[in-house]
């Protein structure tokens, strides 16, 4: 849109306004209310319900105004008889075939049709004839559809496609028969359960909270996702301590990621409340015993002392500190004190899966958010796969290429789903990406890089020429597959693409919803990492305190190595692997029930706020820490209060300083902490490592050439999705069940234990 | 049934009663492929839209929009691809032209087609016919694979630089797919749905590319427009009504069929009772819909002793429109709310259920109809009906809706009492029927 401000005429009042806006964004932001069901910002238009009649002078007919763009000297009329009958004649027409039982409606109460029937509709029915009656049914197992309540503004279909770049929903039939549906009956897509959040009719529906509460009973708690990096923001539904269900509807929350959620952000939440929590501490009195409940005093002190102990016996590094970064900074930072102000250990670390230290050590230039993902006009994607583990970012891609017209350059060994929209896809040998960072780095390695990868140089040349030719910005993401080494010369490529009218951005793609604010809070600068820390357990570590669990990945082939321990404190949710062999077990909160912040992969630090009172008698991670600290001299001065943390926090971590949490309180402009640049600086050693590990790469790797099947990611088992029922019956395959009318859980039995979950446990 | 001209030489119709009319052997002997031999022999592309504007040709279609405006709305520096899309969905009710049109003579679409292609420097164009008249595909396939043995379609054409090459296309059986941008759609391989515009065709049509989207007949009459120069072919109409036009006829007359007539013939009247050898079985006029189902319907009285002279200009004075030309005759027997029952019913049918009005709109009329043929009629039904096409009427998002709610319109105001028999309380009625039987 042009900064040219052109006359509009509404109402009789004039306005200036850019030239090339849209007619009903115009008239919104000047107070007039015009209603729409089939207009969506952002998607492309549709202009069916007719909703958004007003009339313009000179022009004939009444004018939709989503599809009008705002020219000089327009004179517009919003508010009149013939306007107001052709607006409340569309809403009787929505309404006949409609029902008309919203008490029976999950959607009653929160619903744009009903909404819009009191502004606009009338008092009486004229309809008398007999509706069009469809059965309810289920789309997929977290997909409950009533497509008699539809008014076809297929805002869900578009949310489908350009989103989620699935097409998994259609309207298939014609006229009064159009229903939205599904290609074979069944949803085979990743079940993001967007189409159930932009659907303003009770047509689409959480199956997983079908019938459970009404909207009114809820407590509506805005807070940051627990899942992955990116940060989304939702709102979370409590009832009576009870987590009912997630929504980031717009009329509760306002995040970066607009009405965007991805199943397990939306869905798995399940675990919050899950029976098998843990309930109270716990000790074991004797190796190999049993854990057993104790009161948080005798526990407390149980801990201290086999710290203390250990300590004595074997030094200040014998004793390891573990965060995981799913924990909000608060909790890691009280961690990071704990090991270096208390007990003085050098080994700390994040159970992460792998570490962007090496990139924030050597950040040359700006973190895109996913706004600027989503406005980019070049994206580089080094390995990762944002389609399965960073969905939102995922979704800004599509909609840069799609919407935006961004170039989208792909380097994967894999095919993965997201190059369907690529512009360039390079499809590299296995273990390769390295070579391509160090081609993109310096094309003097662009034969030695090609030959590796197992691509023509000529695709080299290209990708640059797209990199130095944008207009824009340009934005650089990297998974976990390439090393630390890359890491630094990817952190320092801003000063190599940065030119006037170009900026080049970086946004790493780590996995977890903390990953940066666990870097940022200094817990991946110790001196073991996770796995190492497992190998020297019982040599030269002796004892440690873990909040959180290891990852599987970690334990593998070292699934014992804990147990070599002198002793190990661990603060859980649930019973793990990790708390297999721990001495003491705190129940802690989890971010439900957690006050504090998340950093996520663009840098934005979000408030993570309580929804619902800790449940049973766990409590926040850093609370935990700090009462060990306490019991063992030292008080941190937290004053039990998260903010006074992140004020600690604001005052010794320098990206973070002077925020307050009532400087993040808007979830609308979100904050993005200023991580510390460093000068352009010689890289040869690194490029050098870098060189002599590629020269040792393969020349005649095998590619992959499968691509991954959607949910090979998503729908994998953790220990929190583990708790939706509906996880199962999709990491099985999504089968198709007997029969649409009756919810799946009810019909198909993944195996003895799933069958018992989804009959309610008896 | 009846195929030729009245009150002119026939144009459209020269060759359709000819023997083996479709081959390209009669097609050549009979004056076809001159026109493409004079466009390459020395016109540019301009010449031809000008000839073209110059002869006042109005699309066939059903909208009448001058097709010499429509081509020269074509982006020249445009660097994408241009497309020429003929319609021949011919999905209006009464209407029946194209047909014979492309079965009889088939080679002067091509003809017609090439030429359109010049004018527009298109390379590739696509003839998409409604998918019940697969038949016909196989007739323009054959004719196809004759002009390209021929030379006449593919690279260098007559030798010339000018190379082209036209292809068919069925749809699945919808009546929106004769709308153009929902034919656009439909030949993309999408759901047949109409399209935002703007942007037009012109700029913005198949595969985003400019676009012509032309009537059958509209692009048969170009071949003889070429020939006789614009100025000839409009002065065989009115100034703004140039040349002839094929009507189709059916209903209650004694000689049903395809008539061309010189744009502009006197009277209406005359043309039904003369030409069409009046009203079958003696009875009487009642009503006609001059244009295809989606055009206001005229009793008799509108008719009979008023000199209605069939042209755009013409019809619309008269209080109807040309519009497909699908010419339907109703004598004194019909009930004009039956008939008008069957048309709601078919635009229900075929509402492609893209926007609220016509998808609900329709729907709700049906059901009003048909609660009121069960003798379930109450007396405001005939103001609940109206007050719906209000609803529907330039709110919907293509014309369809608007499409429905016209001649529902002007049959409860033209034929009151077929609507008030119905309304009235079930006694009375019974009545009226007895009387009537
Ligand atoms: C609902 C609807 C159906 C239509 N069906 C046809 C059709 O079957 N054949 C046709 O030529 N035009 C049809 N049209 C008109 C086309 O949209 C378009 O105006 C026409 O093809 C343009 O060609 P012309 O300028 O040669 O008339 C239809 C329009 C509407 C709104
Ligand atoms: S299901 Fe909901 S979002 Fe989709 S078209 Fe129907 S009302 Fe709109
Ligand atoms: S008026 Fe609307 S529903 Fe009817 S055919 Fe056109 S777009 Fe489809
Ligand atoms: S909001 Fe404009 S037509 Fe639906």
């Amino acid at each position: 849109m042009s900064t040219e401000l052109i006359k509009v005429t509404i109402n009789g009042k004039e306005f200036q306004v850019a030239k090339g806006a849209r007619l009903i964004d115009v008239c919104r932001e000047q107070g007039f209310n015009i209603p729409s069901f089939c207009y969506y910002a952002d998607l492309a238009l549709q202009a069916s319900c007719r909703m958004c009649l007003v009339r313009i002078e000179k022009m004939p007919k009444l004018q939709t105004s989503c599809t009008i763009t705002c020219t000089d000297g327009m004179v517009v009329t919003t508010e009149s008889e013939e306007i107001e009958k052709a607006q409340r004649a569309m809403v009787e027409f929505l309404l006949a075939n409609h029902p008309l039982d919203c008490p029976i409606c999950d959607r009653g109460g929160e619903c744009e049709l009903q909404e819009m029937a009191f502004d606009w509709g009338n008092l009486e029915e004229r309809f008398t004839e007999r509706k069009n009656a469809q059965p309810e049914k289920y789309l997929s197992p977290i997909v409950a559809n009533d497509p008699q309540r539809c008014i076809l503004c297929k805002r869900c279909t578009r949310v489908c496609d350009e989103w989620m770049g699935e097409d998994a929903i259609e309207a298939g039939g014609r006229g009064a028969n159009t229903v939205i549906g599904t290609f074979g009956g069944w949803l085979n897509c990743s079940e993001c359960g967007n189409c159930i959040e932009v659907c303003p009719t009770g047509t689409l529906l959480d199956a997983t909270y079908r019938h459970q509460a009404r909207p009114w009973e809820l407590q509506q708690t805005v807070t940051t996702c627990t899942y992955c990096s990116d940060g989304c923001q939702e709102s979370v539904g409590s009832r009576a301590g009870e987590v009912m269900r997630v929504v980031a509807r717009d009329r509760y929350v306002n995040g970066h990621n607009g009405e965007f959620l991805c199943i397990k952000g939306r869905f798995a939440h399940t675990f919050i409340n899950d029976e098998t929590r843990l309930r109270t501490p716990m000790i074991r009195y004797k190796k190999g015993g049993k854990l057993i409940p104790a009161t948080w005093d005798e526990a407390v002190k149980f801990a201290t002392r086999g710290l203390d102990k250990a300590a004595e016996a074997h030094g200040a590094n014998s004793i390891a500190v573990v965060g995981s970064p799913r924990l909000t900074n608060e909790s890691l930072y009280a961690l990071k004190k704990f090991a270096t102000e208390l007990v003085g250990t050098e080994n700390y670390t994040a159970t992460d899966a792998f570490s962007l230290s090496p990139f924030f050590q050597n950040l040359g230039g700006q973190i895109a958010t996913h706004r600027d993902i989503r406005h980019a006009k070049t994206i580089v994607l080094i390995g990762g796969e944002p389609e399965e583990l960073q969905p939102f970012a995922g979704k800004q891609i599509r909609q840069a290429v799609r919407n935006g017209g961004a170039k989208l350059v792909i380097i994967n060994s894999t095919p993965i789903r997201l190059k369907e929209r690529a512009t360039q896809f390079l499809h590299i040998n296995p273990e390769t990406e390295d070579a391509a960072v160090l081609a993109i780095f310096n094309q003097a390695h662009n034969e030695l890089a090609a030959r590796k990868m197992g691509v023509q140089e000529t695709e080299l040349i290209e990708l640059r020429r797209t990199i130095t030719n944008t207009e824009g910005d340009v934005v650089i993401m990297f998974g976990g597959e390439v090393s630390a080494e890359a890491q630094s010369l990817l952190a320092q490529m801003p000063y190599l693409f940065n030119k006037e009218g170009r900026r080049a951005l970086l946004h790493p793609l780590p996995l977890y919803n903390n990953s940066v604010g666990a870097t940022d809070m200094g817990l991946m600068y110790g001196k073991l990492g996770a796995t190492e820390m497992l190998d020297a357990a019982g040599d030269s570590v002796h004892a440690m305190y873990v909040a959180g669990s290891f990852l599987p990945q970690h334990l593998t082939g070292r699934e014992d190595s804990l147990g070599k321990l002198d002793f190990l404190v661990v603060q859980e949710l649930f019973e793990t692997e990790t708390t297999r062999f721990a001495d003491v077990v705190f129940p802690a909160a989890s971010f439900a029930e957690a006050d504090g912040t998340f950093t996520n992969s663009g840098g934005l630090v979000q408030r993570v706020r309580q929804t619902i009172p800790p449940v049973n008698q766990s409590k926040q991670d850093w609370v935990i820490t700090a009462q060990l600290s306490k019991e063992l001299g030292v008080d941190f001065g937290f004053q039990m209060s998260a903010s006074a943390v992140f004020g600690e926090i604001a005052e010794r971590i320098p990206a973070y300083a002077g925020l307050r949490y009532p400087l993040l309180k808007d979830e609308t402009n979100p904050v993005q902490v200023k991580h510390a640049t460093i000068e352009q600086r010689d890289l040869s050693q690194e490029s050098e490592a870098i060189r002599a590990r590629v020269e040792k790469m393969s020349d005649t790797a095998t590619k992959i050439n499968a691509t991954p099947p959607v949910g090979h990611e998503l729908f994998k088992i953790g220990t929190l999705t583990d708790k939706l029922p509906q996880m199962h019956l999709l990491a099985s395959g999504n089968p198709k069940p007997p029969t649409l009318a009756v919810s799946p859980l009810y019909q198909i039995t993944v195996d003895a234990g799933m069958k018992r979950e989804a009959i309610g446990g008896d | 049934m009846f195929i030729g001209a009245i009150g002119c030489e026939p144009l459209q119709l020269k060759r359709v009663n000819l023997e083996h009319s479709r081959t390209i052997d009669v097609y050549k002997r009979n004056g076809g492929y001159d026109a493409i031999k004079k466009v390459l022999g020395g016109m540019s592309p301009d010449d031809v839209i000008n000839e073209v504007k110059k002869s006042a040709l109005r699309g066939r279609g059903g909208a009448g929009f001058p097709t010499g405006m429509k081509w020269s709305f074509v982006p020249k520096d445009s660097p994408k691809p241009k497309y020429v899309v003929c319609n021949a969905d011919e999905s209006e009710p009464g209407t029946f032209k194209d047909r014979y049109l492309m079965e009889r003579d088939p080679h002067m679409l091509i003809e017609g087609m090439l030429i359109a292609a010049y004018a527009l420097g298109a390379r590739i164009n696509y003839i998409y016919t409604r998918g019940e008249y697969r038949y016909l595909i196989n007739i323009m396939d054959a004719a196809l694979d004759e002009a390209r043995s021929a030379g006449l379609l593919g690279e260098k054409i007559l030798g010339t630089d000018f190379s082209c090459d036209i292809y068919t296309h069925t749809g699945a059986g919808a009546y929106i797919c004769g709308e153009e941008t929902a034919l656009l759609s439909s030949l993309e391989g999408l759901r047949g749905h109409p399209r935002m515009k703007p942007p037009f065709p012109a700029v913005s049509g198949l595969y985003a590319c400019p676009t012509v989207v032309n009537n059958v007949e509209t692009l048969t009459a170009v071949p003889d427009i070429i020939k006789m120069g614009g100025e000839a072919y409009q002065k065989l109409g009115t100034e703004k009504s140039g040349g002839t036009k094929v009507w189709s006829v059916s209903g209650h007359v004694n000689r049903p069929g395809v008539y061309e007539l010189p744009m502009g013939y006197v009277d209406m009247e005359k043309f039904i009772m003369e030409d069409c050898q009046g009203i079958l079985n003696d009875k009487k006029l009642k009503a006609v819909i001059p244009g295809g189902s989606s055009v206001y319907i005229m009793p008799a009285a509108d008719i009979t002793g008023k000199g209605v002279r069939m042209d755009y200009e013409g019809l619309v004075a008269a209080g109807s429109m040309v519009g497909s030309g699908g010419f339907i005759v109703m004598d004194e027997t019909v009930d004009v709310f039956e008939s008008t029952k069957n048309l709601i019913e078919f635009y229900k049918h075929e509402s492609c259920g893209w926007c609220t009005p016509c998808r609900e709109g329709t729907d709700w009329l049906v059901k009003v109809f048909k609660r009121i043929a069960r003798g379930e009629g109450r007396p405001e039904d005939a103001q609940l009906i109206l007050d719906l096409c209000d609803n529907i009427e330039g709110k919907s998002f293509c014309p369809l809706g608007d499409a429905a709610a016209w001649p529902i319109q002007s049959a409860i105001k033209k034929f009151p009492e077929d609507f008030k028999r119905h309304l009235a309380p079930l006694t009375m009625q019974t009545e009226t029927e007895v009387a009537a039987d």
